[in-house]
């Protein structure tokens, strides 16, 4: 993989500038970089599309699936009956169901994101850390 | 400062000095608390090796201040996660310097919550067989008790606390690690999984954070419910209540946001913050106290009138306990601390200041500490037979190790300020309005370095 060019700006209008610049030339947004110490809410950069949100779901939805099985089935394998009530306590088991459903949302999302955002990966550019925590908007496009 | 801004440079080292120089309030805080730890870690250890007996707990009374303070920290736990989530989803601007104050004290509130239900057990090294797996004892656990919603809904608000807690701090943990050197450098730089700022990053950051903030909610709320249930599923006097539930919440809310301002007011003073916690936040603040200070009297009178109205004679003797007997001065104190004094206090503006919100602040987490032993103790005396009557009267365990929690508090707080940057430091820069050329950041010169340990 080719080395990115790297420019480094002070403000916020000079990196946007910079952006159109590259637009203007062809440069396509997946081969543009741009990082800085706070989210910049660039409308100029487009960005692929997340699905953290489906995921939060599918995971909610593994999540009850779990909690489904662990009450139901445990349950049923124990065979304890307490306060009268049915070995398969809907009311009761509600509840245990609700929480691991968010737990499965909580956790997915967690995982997802850290999938989207290519954390634990290589950085994409290397030796600009220091710039970026000391609020310069570092540009890198590879060609 | 320019462009009304202050400077990249300013806001680093102003947020990043109590990690390098905490200053002697930090030290000072740091011992005291200690020692009222060590004084509790006594205690505890007294308890395990002579067992529950030293505690004043007896038959009828098998809860008391191990369940106060479970509830009482339970509840405190709802002044972070809940508050920063409900500020996030409707988008308030001020939250920014607020949030992380707020959601360490929610991880640092359950951790010590969660604790007393395992002391409570005896015999606290067998905890795990709480835990459902498979094993050879042939245990289970009972998904029909409200104890095991217990253990399944303050796990699952703690670890998702943890994680909306650690999300935003990533980036500041990697600006931590562009900033120090050596061991420290290496763990800031493990902690921030290679977080590098693109703007990929940011934009999954923040979508995280909201799909968090809106699942964390409902996970907040029913936490204390499942807690009120543990009373209100029983048939006992002033328990059996269908609106405990939003009660507990009310309550825990109330004592959460009490313990936040408190918090901030501490972080304030000690680390000399005083440009970024401004007395809008505390007059914010001051007005969610004041609503949940009239939603906690509601509540409370609308508890009471239904008990008195119902004159069924169980009720009327836990009732009369608290009105107008022995907890008579504990009753009234409560509501002199939860009301007749916030309330008209955080109502007038002229005293809605920091001093003014801190008072109220400090009233309402007593006042709420009382009330949660009101609820609990007083029941527990009078039980429907009255043959079976007793009382009830705390050891000096109980009492050390109720002080050891707000030691063992404020010592995690203080260690947590120590580490982590206590606001929000990318989150804080993003509030501010932009310079005239649309500059995020103004570089001056080159920031603090942190020191390495």
């Amino acid at each position: 993989m080719p080395e990115p060019q790297i420019s480094v700006f002070d403000t916020r209008y000079e990196a946007v500038e910079a952006l159109h610049e590259l637009q203007r030339q062809g440069v396509s947004d997946s081969a543009i970089t741009v990082m800085s110490s706070e989210p910049l809410h660039l409308e100029t950069l487009a960005l692929p599309k997340t699905r953290i949100s489906g995921f939060a779901i599918i995971g909610g939805l593994l999540g009850a699936a779990f909690a489904i099985v662990l009450t139901v089935w445990t349950s049923r394998r124990v065979g304890l009956v307490t306060g009268g009530m049915p070995i398969v306590s809907w009311w009761a088991f509600g509840i245990i169901i609700f929480e691991l459903t968010a737990l499965g949302a909580i956790l997915v999302t967690l995982g997802r994101m850290i999938m989207e955002a290519r954390l634990l990966r290589r950085p994409p550019v290397i030796g600009q850390d220091e710039a970026i925590a000391n609020g310069k908007i570092v540009v890198a496009v590879r060609r | 400062m320019s462009n009304g801004r202050p400077t990249n440079h300013k806001i680093n080292a102003d947020l990043l000095r109590p990690l390098n120089k905490p200053g002697p309030g930090w030290y000072v805080t740091v011992v005291v608390s200690g020692l009222v730890v060590a004084v509790a870690a006594v205690a505890l250890g007294y308890q395990f090796s002579r067992g529950l007996g030293v505690w004043g707990i007896n038959r009828p009374v098998f809860w008391a201040l191990d369940i106060t303070n479970f509830v009482f920290w339970i509840g405190i736990s709802h002044a972070g996660t809940l508050i920063s989530a409900i500020l996030r989803v409707t988008g308030a601007e001020w939250r920014r310097p607020v949030t992380r104050c707020a959601e360490a004290i929610t991880v640092f509130a359950l951790m010590i919550g969660a604790l007393f239900p395992i002391i409570h057990l005896g015999r606290p090294q067998f905890f795990y067989w709480l835990v459902p797996y498979p094993n050879e004892r042939g245990l289970w656990p009972n998904f029909r008790s409200p104890l095991a919603w217990d253990f399944f809904a303050i796990n699952t608000y703690l670890l998702g606390s943890i994680i909306y807690l650690y999300l935003p701090l990533i980036p500041d943990l990697a600006l931590l690690r562009d900033k120090s050197r050596g061991l420290l450098r290496r763990i800031y730089g493990t902690l921030s999984l290679g977080w590098r700022g693109t703007q990929l990053q940011w934009d999954r950051l923040e979508r995280a954070v909201r799909v968090m903030a809106v699942v964390i909610i409902p996970v907040a709320v029913s936490v204390h419910t499942i807690v009120s249930w543990d009373f209100a599923m029983t048939i006992r006097p002033m328990w059996h209540s269908t609106m405990f539930g939003p009660y507990f919440v009310a309550g825990a809310i109330f004592s959460g946001i009490a313990a936040l301002i408190l918090a901030m007011a501490v972080i304030r003073r000690v680390f000399h913050l005083e440009e970024y916690l401004r007395p809008i936040h505390f007059n914010n603040l001051g007005l969610l106290l004041l609503t949940m200070s009239l939603i906690w009297f509601y509540f409370t009178f609308g508890e009471y009138l239904t008990s008195w109205y119902g004159n069924e004679p169980g009720e009327m003797a836990v009732f009369n306990s608290k009105i107008s007997g022995v907890y008579a001065p504990l009753f009234w104190g409560t509501v002199v601390c939860c009301f007749a004094i916030p309330a008209p206090l955080l109502a007038i503006k002229r005293f809605r200041t920091i001093k003014g919100t801190m008072i109220a602040s400090v009233l309402v987490v007593i006042g709420m500490w009382f009330e949660r032993f009101l609820i609990i103790v007083p029941t527990l005396t009078q039980p429907k037979m009255t043959f079976n009557w007793g009382n009830y009267a705390p050891t000096w365990v109980e009492l050390a190790l109720t002080a050891g929690t707000f030691g063992y508090f404020v010592l995690l707080y203080s260690i947590f300020t120590r580490l982590f940057p206590i606001i929000a430091i990318w989150e804080y820069k993003e509030g501010l309005p932009l310079g005239e050329h649309g500059e995020p950041t103004i570089v001056g010169t080159p920031d603090v370095e942190y020191e390495s340990a």
